[in-house]
């Protein structure tokens, strides 16, 4: 399945990465620094073959001078050689294992190289996106994404990035479900460095993917392109939480392009990361308000269920719960209830050792009901 | 000359810019440079210090509409009574206030009620707290239980004192699943 673009611009020719010399010239230009998927699809569509488009390259008909002498040097065997070493898959397009979803494309990658189970079909996958700098409710909504959908069925597709990326894989992980990391560098490495720990786990269960070849560094112009394949390799993306200028943003307009459906959780128009989520409503993407929407509008069983409040709270944490509305001081509260601030400061406490509140930065807010601890470890009457 | 009896007071930044979680100034520091940023401070020193606090930015409203707070001389009052009560019970035993009470001592001078007990046993879980955090909450729970005039300590002064210990890397209380 194809789309045509107006540049004319159909995919990868038919063979382009047919037969072991082509492959091993992919090797090369998937280990090219500067030409991108787009600049390499143009080379492919006027030569016809990786082997004849590497040889344009090399001569200094295509390229950036650093990728033409780079191309020179590169040695397929050596690349080759570091892929079985970090026990990584070369899927060239026109492989079976090839996700055809990814042909949605205008850009698609022409190789793949993938650690750890096979990637899912277009059905069972969805991508959960959001800002690496996050807030607590995000970290915590993604994650819920991502254990509601893994429990469905469907693997979590992310870029194993902090905030968001990292919550919805861990949601997935944490109930053994599949999850695919999609990364902004070559197969042999880890970006961020801080996530190593969390790709450690996805490869036990689940996939590492990247469309660079080992040794490519993780660059800031290779996470937009890394997004639309996050856009592309399931039927929708959730977008948690991002801001003005946020690289969401770009996972969101790729799967618009390609006819992937959009979620995203609304949040306060004063809240500066829930500016995306809000933007991509406004011009709109479907609105959900946490995991049961989700599942319902992909048709999916599941859910957290019912969710209800503890009914042994007693009447001062109850009033304190109900005074807690946006991020409030323990002073508010205080004043609401008319007692004094470490009476308040006493009962949020309370509140939120049981899992209902948080108090982010001196102020209270709500957790989502039902995802914080539910056992109770020191019932006490007030 | 030392060791010195001291009382340690200080301020930080919640990262490098000082608007990170700030409800009306974008922060520009990137995540990881908060994340280091606050691991400046080690986690054993961070668990010595009692008292850990958010001070958020106040609104205009918050600002002008409060109710005006207690003069310096009635807290002062109530300080003073909270300190001839602590001086009263540890006397005898050479100490004048309940932060020089070492970890064992407390425990049996600190009269914690049952559910005072609970508050606090529930919290070694759902907090982390360790033992040193388990034995400087205690005291300062005893303070509050001071402050507040009552000889035996409660649920609400555990609460209370629980909640003065923010974990300063996320400025949770408790470390949540």
């Amino acid at each position: 399945m194809r789309t045509r673009f107006a540049d004319g611009v159909d995919g990868w020719p038919p063979g382009y990465a047919d037969g072991d010399e082509n492959l091993r010239a992919l090797l090369v230009i998937a280990a090219l620094r500067g030409i991108d998927a787009n600049g390499l699809l143009t080379l492919a569509t006027r030569e016809g073959t990786a082997a004849a488009s590497l040889d344009v390259i090399r001569s200094g008909g295509a390229g950036s001078e650093a990728d033409q002498n780079h191309a020179r040097i590169l040695d397929p065997d050596a690349i080759l050689e570091r892929i079985v070493q970090v026990g990584a898959r070369f899927i060239a397009v026109g492989s079976p294992e090839y996700p055809a979803q990814l042909e949605h494309l205008r850009d698609p990658p022409p190789a793949l190289f993938v650690r750890g189970r096979p990637l899912p079909d277009v059905a069972s996958a969805v991508g959960v996106v959001g800002s690496r700098k996050c807030t607590d409710l995000g970290r915590e909504l993604a994650r819920e994404l991502g254990r509601g959908l893994a429990s469905a069925g469907v693997c979590v597709v992310s870029g194993a990035a902090r905030g968001i990326d990292a919550a919805s894989h861990e949601g997935a992980l944490a109930v053994g479900g599949h999850t695919v990391a999609v990364m902004a560098c070559g197969i042999d490495e880890v970006y961020p460095p801080g996530s190593r720990p969390l790709v450690a786990r996805i490869l036990q269960t689940g996939t590492v993917v990247t469309e660079y070849a080992p040794g490519v560094p993780a660059e800031p112009f290779r996470f937009p392109t890394r997004n639309r394949i996050v856009a592309a390799l399931g039927r929708a993306v959730v977008v948690v939480e991002g801001a003005e200028r946020s690289g969401t943003l770009s996972s969101a307009r790729h799967a618009l392009e390609i006819g992937r459906e959009v979620f995203a959780i609304p949040g306060s128009v004063a809240t500066p990361t829930s500016f995306t989520p809000n933007a991509l409503i406004r011009d709109g993407a479907m609105l959900i308000r946490g995991l049961d929407d989700l599942l319902a509008d992909l048709g999916l069983e599941g859910g957290s269920g019912q969710r209800v409040l503890p009914v042994d709270l007693t009447l001062a944490e109850r009033a304190a719960l109900d005074a807690v509305i946006g991020p409030v001081l323990p002073d508010r509260v205080a004043h609401e209830l008319r007692v004094s601030v470490p009476e308040a400061l006493g009962l949020l406490m309370r509140l939120e050792m049981r899992g209902l509140v948080r108090s982010v930065g001196g102020r209270f807010e709500r957790r989502l009901a039902g995802s914080g601890r539910q056992s109770d470890p020191a019932p006490s009457p007030m | 000359e030392f060791p010195a009896r001291f009382t340690l007071v200080a301020a930080a930044n919640p990262c490098p810019c000082g608007y990170e979680g700030d409800a009306k100034r974008r922060c520009h520091c990137r995540p990881d440079r908060v994340e280091t940023y606050r691991q400046k401070l080690s986690g054993p020193l961070i668990d010595r210090i009692d008292i850990r606090l958010h001070v958020p930015r106040l609104s205009k409203a918050e600002l002008l509409g409060g109710a005006a707070g207690e003069p310096s001389s009635a807290v002062r009052e109530r300080v003073e009574q909270a300190r001839a009560r602590q001086r009263a019970r540890s006397a005898t035993l050479g100490f004048t206030c309940n932060g020089q009470l070492p970890g064992p001592l407390a425990r049996r001078l600190v009269s914690l009620s049952p559910e005072g007990r609970d508050a606090l046993a529930g919290a070694v879980e759902t907090l982390a707290l360790t033992g040193r955090g388990f034995d400087r909450a205690m005291k300062v729970a005893r303070t509050i239980a001071d402050l507040g005039g009552s000889e035996r300590v409660r649920a609400e002064h555990v609460h209370e004192a629980l909640s003065y210990r923010i974990d300063l890397s996320d400025g949770s209380l408790a470390r949540t699943g």
